[in-house]
């Protein structure tokens, strides 16, 4: 395993780094063995380290949604809504599944987990959790939180993001993200233990580097582009779906009126009465029917929001590696200068400006023993420095190795889910489309006969 | 024409139209589209051929216009072709060419009239002439004026004031065109107006404009003193199917009103639906440049919306062009056929004072006086008519609205197998393996 520059991170990546191979998204997570050199566990779920399995199966599901009031961290009286997260461990044998840890978690908890994760794995590209707030609402869709079919696709969403980490074949072998499957208290505490916050980098040093960094590896510099068109071609979809969905909500619902003059009409006529009045209830059924028709679409844009969101995780991973270069070159450019300065102190000449310099020629020269002192500092600093920078250049080869790894496995995975999206969406349209023939055709028929 | 009473005056009399035989009646008793069973009592050939564009047996083709070869379509013109019986029918006009001419005071449209017949009325056994939207107005004057006791079929409006809609766009030529056409038709198929010396003149004249200024009325008998009643005259009371057919007609024209209202908004919000699916479709391309194995099927997915816009347009142009138009035809023809049923009123009015007037005279006289007989006359004509009128209207009525929401039902169906084709064939590409790049 490799020597990361501090214990705490040795702690929370004990297993080494590659991929195991898992690389599929499948819902069934392969969970292997505990991690090497954790700390003791809590909720000793013996079955998962008893006999040293790599391929016990367990299965997760979200499936219930709560709504619960509490006090929050100010006192103060809120209703929140919690899920019920359930983990069956599927014996081999008979295909069997069962029940092994259920718990409660709320939004913010996941959202713990989450950075928690960004945090521990920069150069895995993390997935999402779905939206905190309803957006690219089209207007009947509710914005509101509480609303129960919003609270539904979180359910998903929530559901869709421990799956994708637990087909992960990395995240999902870590241990805070096993804990929070099945140690329902005290998880929180936990987590801040590990001090990840210490680890986060600041965002203006991230936004420093993107700005300064020299010589980036030009994948990342072009994968970041890449994110943000995504970022914004995703977005501007989803607004110009959500407005396309209303206006096609509105030609549905104006039919209904139709149904109802029909009706009206039909009590008139004599021989057209009957014609007219059956082809005012087709009319009916066709205006109502837009409505299951828009809720299957949601489920196309939340699809295409999960990818929105991945785009961020993914600029986050360049994001880190532009940190890390940047803070190579920072210190190639560091020990370079230091040995610059040794070079000085100990031939005499200087070349470049520096502020012992100048105080030298105020104030005269110094004593050959204080320089002697600083020379001595200096070199210790040098060769403190080449390690560092040894250990830097390392780290930075393997974060982009692994880095790019993971890329390709979320390119394939993009690339399939995405597929699959469009095919489903397809499909939804095709469906659409044959129901308003069969509409048509039963007025028809109705016209017919008048 | 001067004087004498046009010729093959039917409904003069108090016999109903039912006795008589019908100059245009087919001999058997087949309903008209859809097979129905209901025989009606005066079968009439009366169809209204404006929507669809039928090949007529005398080789008269109204201008083109092309309706999308679906199936449901084909077989309505089929049907509908087979409903012809050219034995029966002696007189075939169409309208169709517009052209426009240029001229220094105004530029206007002429529609060419082709009028084929073996009637005797006719030197010629065809004839064509040009004719602008004018000339149709004239005629309709002149047929009110001449047959005041008969339903007139509307006129497309005269003015167009919703939008700035161009006079001379082809849309516009096209459905004032098929609405002209189906006015002269309508005429054709009435067993009195067809006869009327006006519309003969219309048909034949080569220089319509000198007849039109002789401004001689040519008024048939009962024409002639109905337009001689004026007003003030009191109802009393008013026959329960003369006032049936008032509320009717009330109730009907609200009704279509509605319907043209409701047809309008829905158009409307397609319009809007098709204004941001043409945003929509594009997006998909301009993701497509980003992706490497998933440019293509996504650029089939906009090409795909892009088909599923323009079927949307088509349908909403088609809207536009062919269903309001008939609806707004019915809500004039409603409004005349109120004012016809107001004349009726005013002459019975007129009969049922001068009855008065001689019962208080209390002149003891062996038989009615003449004038009061004529009045008589009058009243039982009008009714006649009317109701013979009437009843040609229904059944016309009834045609005219089974073939227009059929109408309407495909279009629908047709835009939603086009976008079905569109999605369909785009599920393959979706579905095919990427070769290893």
């Amino acid at each position: 395993m490799e020597q990361a520059s501090s214990d705490l991170e040795g702690q929370l990546q004990p297993a080494p780094l590659e991929p195991l191979g898992y690389a599929d998204g499948e819902l069934e997570a392969a969970v292997g063995e505990k991690a090497e050199g954790a700390q003791e566990e809590s909720s000793g779920l013996d079955t998962m380290t008893e006999n040293n399995f790599w391929l016990k199966k367990i299965e997760i599901s979200v499936s219930e949604a709560e709504k619960r009031t509490g006090r929050n961290a100010v006192n103060m009286q809120e209703t929140y809504t919690a899920y019920l997260i359930e983990t069956r461990s599927v014996e081999h044998a008979d295909g069997q599944s069962v029940l092994t840890d259920s718990l409660w978690r709320r939004y913010s908890e996941f959202e713990l987990l989450r950075n928690y994760l960004l945090v521990c794995y920069p150069h895995i590209v993390v997935p999402p959790l779905p939206e905190k707030r309803a957006e690219f609402v089209w207007h009947k869709l509710s914005a509101d939180n509480m609303d129960p079919d919003f609270v539904e696709r979180r359910r998903i969403g929530l559901e869709n993001f421990l799956l994708r980490v637990a087909s992960h074949p990395t995240l999902c072998r870590d241990k805070i993200f096993y804990l929070f499957l099945t140690q329902e208290g005290n998880w929180k505490e936990t987590v801040n233990e590990t001090g990840f916050q210490l680890k986060a980098d600041s965002r203006l040093k991230a936004l420093n580097a993107t700005f300064r960094v020299k010589n980036p590896d030009k994948r990342f510099t072009e994968l970041k582009h890449y994110s943000d068109e995504l970022q914004s071609v995703i977005s501007h979809l989803l607004r110009v779906r959500a407005r396309v969905a209303d206006r096609l909500y509105g030609v549905y619902k104006v039919h209904g009126n139709y149904g109802r003059v029909f009706s009206e009409w039909s009590a008139i006529e004599k021989e057209m009465g009957d014609g007219l009045q059956s082809a005012g209830h087709h009319m009916d059924v066709y205006a109502s029917s837009i409505d299951d028709i828009l809720e299957d679409e949601e489920h196309y844009a939340d699809q295409l929001k999960e990818y929105l969101f991945y785009a961020e995780a993914l600029r986050a991973v360049c994001r880190k590696h532009e940190l890390m270069q940047y803070d190579l070159e920072m210190a190639v450019q560091d020990l370079a200068s230091k040995k610059q300065q040794c070079e000085e102190l100990a031939t005499g000449t200087v070349r470049t400006f520096s502020l012992k310099g100048m105080t030298t020629k105020l104030f005269g020269q110094e004593a050959p023993e204080q320089r002697e002192a600083r020379i001595k500092v200096l070199e210790e600093q040098i060769s403190e420095g080449e390690q560092q920078l040894k250990s830097k250049n390392l780290e930075g080869r393997e974060f982009v190795k692994n880095a790019w790894a993971d890329i390709e496995r979320f390119k394939e995975q993009k690339n399939h889910d995405l597929k699959e999206a469009l095919i489903s969406y397809a499909v939804m349209q095709i469906s659409m489309c044959k129901k308003g023939i069969q509409v048509w055709t039963n007025a028809k028929e109705c016209f017919s006969k008048m | 024409m001067a004087g004498g009473p046009p010729k093959a005056l039917l409904s003069s009399g108090p016999h109903s139209l039912r006795d008589m035989p019908h100059p245009l009646a087919v001999s058997s008793s087949e309903e008209a589209v859809g097979g129905d069973s209901t025989p009606s009592p005066d079968l009439l050939v009366a169809r209204s051929f404006g929507d669809k564009d039928l090949i007529l047996p005398n080789g008269g083709t109204p201008a083109g216009t092309s309706s999308p070869a679906s199936s449901s379509s084909l077989l309505n013109r089929l049907q509908l072709d087979d409903e012809i019986d050219g034995e029966t029918r002696d007189l075939f006009v169409t309208v169709d060419d517009p052209k426009k001419h240029v001229c220094t005071m105004e530029t206007y449209i002429t529609y060419r009239i082709t009028t084929k017949s073996t009637r005797v009325e006719f030197d010629l056994p065809e004839y064509s002439v040009r004719r602008r939207y004018q000339d149709f107005d004239w005629l309709r004057s002149k047929l009110e004026e001449s047959q005041p006791t008969h339903l007139i079929p509307p006129l497309p409006e005269k003015f167009v004031v919703k939008g700035v809609v161009d006079r001379f766009s082809e849309e516009f030529v096209e459905t004032r065109r098929k609405a002209l056409d189906k006015f002269l038709k309508r005429i054709t198929d009435h067993p009195v107006l067809s006869f009327n010396e006006h519309f003969n003149v219309f048909l034949t004249a080569k220089d319509l404009n000198a007849y039109r200024k002789q401004g001689i009325a040519l008024l048939t008998r009962v024409g002639e003193s109905v337009k001689h009643v004026t007003g003030g005259y009191k109802l009393r009371s008013r026959p329960l199917e003369f006032a049936a057919i008032g509320e009717y007609l009330d109730t009907f024209a609200l009704k279509l009103g509605t319907i043209d209202r409701i047809a309008q908004r829905i158009i409307k919000e397609e319009i809007e639906y098709l204004v941001e699916l043409r945003e929509y479709g594009p997006v998909y391309s301009t993701w497509s440049a980003l992706e490497g194995e998933l440019a293509e099927p996504l650029e089939g997915v906009s090409a795909c919306i892009g088909n599923c816009s323009t079927a949307l347009e088509e349908l909403t142009d088609d809207m536009t062009e062919d269903f309001l138009p008939v609806l707004r035809e019915y809500i004039l023809y409603s409004d005349s056929m109120k004012s016809v049923l107001k004349k009726r009123d005013q002459v019975q009015a007129e009969y049922e004072a001068k009855l008065e007037a001689m019962a208080l005279r209390k002149e003891d006289r062996p038989k009615v006086p003449a004038d009061v007989e004529k009045c008589q006359d009058r009243v039982e004509c009008f009714n006649a008519d009317l109701k013979a009128d009437m009843e040609r209207w229904q059944n016309n009525k009834r045609q005219d609205f089974r073939q227009l929401l059929m109408g309407l039902a495909d279009k629908n169906i047709q835009y939603y197998e086009k976008c079905l084709m569109a999605w369909e064939s785009i599920i393959p590409l979706l579905q095919e393996k990427q070769e290893a790049k």
